[in-house]
Order: structure tokens, then sequence, then C-alpha cells
């Protein structure tokens, strides 16, 4: 049997040290290296393509989410982490289970066992761990970076750069003042995570920054067209304009 | 409510002479109306005071029910009109009853008591007047005080909420963080383990222990600080450092306490959490002038940080500062060339 090749991923020594040890009388684990951010992480995985990677969240530079969020092929996630209100968005990204710390042996070989069986039954990443969790709402705080991809660098898009979101297909485009990046996640996400005060979903396609709109001009029967500041034009829908009605007092 | 005049000694001799200075000028008033004094005057006269004073004091309890029973200003003025009826007419004629019990002998009383009738029916409303307006005047004072008290007892204890609800702010993911951290420990370095323990605990005896809110001397605070770093030092490694400008005259200076504990916390979050280069924490004391001033600064990682603060750590330091100073001390925050620092002003002798 081919051993899993596995990645430590936490920006706590002490918290690297432990897992190693748990992971010493498997012999079916190799830990191929360990990282101490979330940068050294996403290189890491891009380069030595692991099986298995336990990853923490909090860590410098990049977040263990937004770090998994841009990884191509993503390799089987275990997250070990303090903060429990991330559990949601773990899960939404396929995670195999999610540990917090401070875990049980018993507990730390549970998910261990959990990962090994879908990596050696060639499953692959596809399927989401928990429906159950689906159905809750994200506790997780707002964003305020976005992390995206462009061929082999790593963008981090401050939120207040932000002008508008656009939808395409399983991905967004984000448009921001230094131009626009692709990225996959849903509108859903984007409507939970940015700020209410600062964001309307005017369409189903579209959630603009509100002080980015020029002005809004009737369009047809029943729709409108917001202008905006850069001069682009968005469809605004009947909900969408009641959203903005309600937001700017109209 | 206790009897306003019956409660105290010294307003019980008060209520007296008021009412020897009233039988005076009531003897005074009987003598022009009668032309002349008659043998019974000064009897008449004790006796009315005793006797009024009598009704008086028993007046309070009647008032006082009518007062919490009665709402409709008609019902009270019938009611007070109705008692103040019955005392004048119990008075005048229980004074005449008594004093021709006592001084049968005394012929010209009946002539006496008829020519001041009407004076002493006048007088006795006048005094009735005077005894409500007395009374009134007391239930409002009482009920105004009464008011008072109850407000600043419940400033208190909002202040007092405040307050504990701003100190209980220990971050639990330090807690869980550094649990894990002996919980590592406990395999690869035993000793260190337990010493990581011992710290933790002395961290949380020392904030949690003292729930009262005592000002604690500026020495021990930072003791509890240094504590808070070496343990934050244990997981992050060279990660953290810190250093130390300290004028050791200042120490005795008293502060709430963990009063600073949120500075501290919000050091490590934003700069060593977000950064893989060593950052390192200062902690700057002086004094003078009468004031103590505290900076405290740490690198931070200029790129987006993943989670905006929401300032709630620098908002509860400044809400403590002004309920335990009012506007004696002040905070200030500045962003400059990669280094965030907090400075604070607060006065030296503020619990002394």
């Amino acid at each position: 049997m081919e051993k899993i090749r596995t990645v430590i991923i936490d920006d706590e020594a002490p918290a690297r040290d432990i897992i190693r040890h748990y992971l010493k009388d498997l012999d079916y684990i190799d830990v191929i290296t360990e990282c101490g951010d979330g940068f050294s992480g996403l290189k890491t995985i891009s380069l030595m393509k692991p099986d298995l990677v336990f990853l923490d969240i909090q860590m410098p530079r990049l977040t263990g989410i937004e770090m998994l969020e841009v990884v191509t092929e993503k390799p089987e996630v275990i997250f070990t982490t303090a903060y429990d209100q991330f559990a949601i968005r773990a899960f939404e990204l396929n995670a195999v289970d999610y540990l917090l710390k401070p875990f049980p042996k018993r507990r730390f070989l549970d998910a261990v066992k959990k990962a090994a069986d879908k990596i050696q039954s060639g499953a692959g990443n596809t399927e989401p761990a928990s429906q159950i969790l689906a159905k809750k709402p994200d506790q997780s705080p707002p964003v305020n970076r976005i992390v995206v991809r462009k061929g082999n660098a790593i963008n981090l898009i401050p939120v207040e750069n932000v002008k508008y979101v656009e939808a395409q297909d399983d991905y967004v485009m984000i448009y921001h003042t230094e131009g626009k990046a692709l990225k996959q996640q849903t509108m859903k996400f984007y409507e939970d995570n940015l700020s209410k005060t600062d964001f309307v979903r005017v369409h189903r396609s579209y959630i603009v920054r509100v002080s980015e709109i020029k002005r809004i001009e009737p369009y047809g029967k029943d729709n409108h067209v917001a202008i905006l500041k850069s001069g682009d034009k968005l469809p605004v829908s009947r909900t969408g304009f009641g959203y903005l009605k309600e937001e700017l007092n109209f | 409510m206790k009897h306003p005049v019956l409660a105290n000694s010294s307003r019980l001799i008060i209520w007296w002479l008021v009412w020897l200075f009233i039988t005076l000028g009531q003897l005074l008033l009987y003598y022009y109306s009668y032309g002349s004094f008659s043998n019974a005057s000064i009897p008449d006269g004790i006796l009315s005071l005793i006797i009024y004073s009598g009704i008086g004091l028993s007046l309070w309890y009647p008032f006082r029910y009518f007062n919490s029973t009665s709402s409709r200003t008609t019902a009270i003025i019938a009611n007070l009109v109705f008692s103040g009826a019955i005392s004048v007419t119990l008075w005048v004629l229980i004074t005449k009853y008594l004093v021709q019990l006592i001084l049968p002998k005394v012929n010209d009383y009946q002539a006496y008591w008829e020519a001041t009738f009407p004076y002493r029916v006048g007088t006795g409303v006048f005094i009735y007047g005077l005894i409500v307006l007395a009374y009134y005047l007391f239930i409002s004072l009482y009920r105004l005080s009464e008011k008072n008290a109850k407000e600043a007892r419940l400033e208190s204890l909002v202040k007092e909420t405040e307050l504990k609800m701003l100190r209980s702010q220990i971050n639990p993911h330090f807690l869980f963080n550094s649990l894990n951290s002996v919980s590592s420990l406990t395999i690869t370095d035993p000793d260190k383990a337990r010493e990581m323990v011992i710290k933790l605990s002395e961290f949380m005896r020392y904030s949690l222990s003292k729930k009262d809110e005592q000002p604690v001397s500026l020495r021990s605070e930072l003791e509890n600080l240094r504590l808070y770093l070496e343990i934050e030092k244990v997981r992050f490694g060279d990660r953290l450092t810190t250093e130390e400008i300290i004028d050791e005259k200042c120490l005795e200076t008293k502060i709430p306490i963990m009063l600073l504990q949120p500075l501290y916390e919000n050091a490590v979050k934003h700069g060593v959490y977000e950064s893989t280069d060593s950052v390192s924490i200062k902690t700057k004391i002086a004094c003078g002038n009468g004031y103590v001033e505290i900076v405290i600064s740490n690198d931070y990682d200029l790129a987006p940080s993943s989670a905006k603060g929401t300032g709630t750590g620098l908002l509860n330091v400044s809400r403590r500062l002004d309920l335990f100073y009012g506007n004696r001390a002040s905070i200030k925050a500045t962003k400059q060339n990669g280094i965030y620092s907090v400075s604070l002003f607060i006065p030296a002798e503020a619990f002394n």
C-alpha cells in the first residue's frame, strides 16, 4: 500500500509537534513537510501535491480557509483550530473533519482514519462532507479581503477596493479598483459576507457597492439600470430596486 | 413612611415651639376680641395648645392614607375638607368642655368663649391649613429624596455591571491555543509543559479571582502582562519578542485591574497573528506632572488582514478609563511606518 503523503500547516510550533507525534505510530502516513503560514502552505501544496493536509485557520498572510479556496488540486483536509466559527465554511470546502484544539488522540485518529479511507477508496474530493451543516447560517466573521489566484500569483484584494461582483456560472468575477479577478465561489457567499450597509444585491447576477453608483435610470417597462462612476452599466431587477430604495431611502 | 414629627426628637421640640408661638398669638387675638383677659384665658390657651397639637399629630395618618390610596384630586380635596371640619369642631368643643370641667368657678368663661368663637373657628381653619401644607411638603420632599436615592442606586448598579462586563473579555482562543501547546509540550518537553501550566494558572488566578473592582498597582498589572506574553512566546517562539523601557518610580500608581490586557491582546492579534516576521511588542512607561504615560506599540504587516478588527478592545479600555477617571485620562491610537501604537495618559494619584 502506498503511503499517504501528508503536510502539516500551522503557525505554532507546539501545535505542529503534537500532530507529528500523533502520526508517528501510523506507518501508512508519511509526513513530507511542515509549513508555518498560509502562503508557504499554498506553495507547498501546489508543488508537492500531498494527499492529506492538516490545516490551521488563523495564520499569517493567508488563513487556512483563504488558502484552501485558491488551491486548484485540493488534497483531503483536516482542519485543526481553536475557532469554532469557521466550521460551516470548512465543510463547504469539503473538509474531511474539523478538530477543535486541544483535541484528544482518539478523536484525531478517527479523523485520520476517515481521511485515509477516503483517499484509499479513491473517492476523490467531490462530495460535500456535511449536508447537515449546509442549512445553518454562516457564523464566520465578515471578510476583510478576497484572495484570488492569477496564474501563479496570489492577490489579496481589500474589500474596500471591491466595486461590484458579477456571477459567472460556478465562478464570480470581482471588479475592483485595479482590474478584475475570477474566483470559484457563490454569489450567496458574497451576499452573506460583504457588509450589508456597503453592498446591495441589485440583480440575480450582481452585487454592487452602493457608493459606486452614480445614478439609476429606468430601463424598459419594469426594470432599471445602475450607472456606476466607472461608466459600467448594471441591470437592476425589481427586487434589487426595492433593496436599493430601502438602502438609499428614496 | 414614618411620622415626620414623632420620628425625630428635635422635630418634636420645633413642633412644640411653633405651637407655643401660635398659642401666644391666639391669646392676644382673644384679648382684643373679648376686650380683656378672662381668668380662664391662660388655662384655655394651654389646653387648646395641647388638644390641637394632639389632633395635628394624629392628622398625619389619614393624610398618608389619602395620599397613597386616592389619586383623584376631587377625592383628596373632599377628604381634606371633611377631616378639617371634624378637627376644628372637635378642637373648639373639647377645649370648651375641658376648661369648664377643670375651672367650673370661672363665671365669665361662657362669655369669653362666645366672644372669641368666630376667631377660634378662623384660627382653627388657618392652623389646619398650615398642618396640611407642612405634611404635603414633607411627603413630596420624602418622595423626591427616595427617587434620587433610587436613581443613584440604579446608576451605581449599571456602572458596576458595565465594568464587570468590560473586564471579562479574555479571549477564549488564547486559552484554547495555550492549552493545545500544553498538550503538545507534555510529550515533547514535560518540564516546559509544567511551567506553562503554572504560568497559565497564575495568569488566570490574577484575572479571575480579583473579581471586585479593586485598583491594583501598575507593578502587579505589568507582572501579569509579562506572564501573558511569556505564554504567547511559547506558542509563537521567535515570532514574538518584547521590549520594556520602564521608569521604576511610576510603578506604584494604582490602575483598574486588567486595564491594559486588551491592548496587549490586540498587539498579539494584529501584530503576531498576521506576520511571519518577528514582531516586537514594546512597553514604555514614564511619569511626571501627576500623570503616567503608558505606550504600547507593535510592528504589523502592511498587507490587508484577513479579518478586520472590530475595535472592541480599544473601545473597552477607553470606556473603562471614562468610568474610572472621567475626563482626566485619555487614550490615543496611531499607525505609522508599520508600527501601531497606543498611548494612555492616566492621573497618578487617582486612587490614593
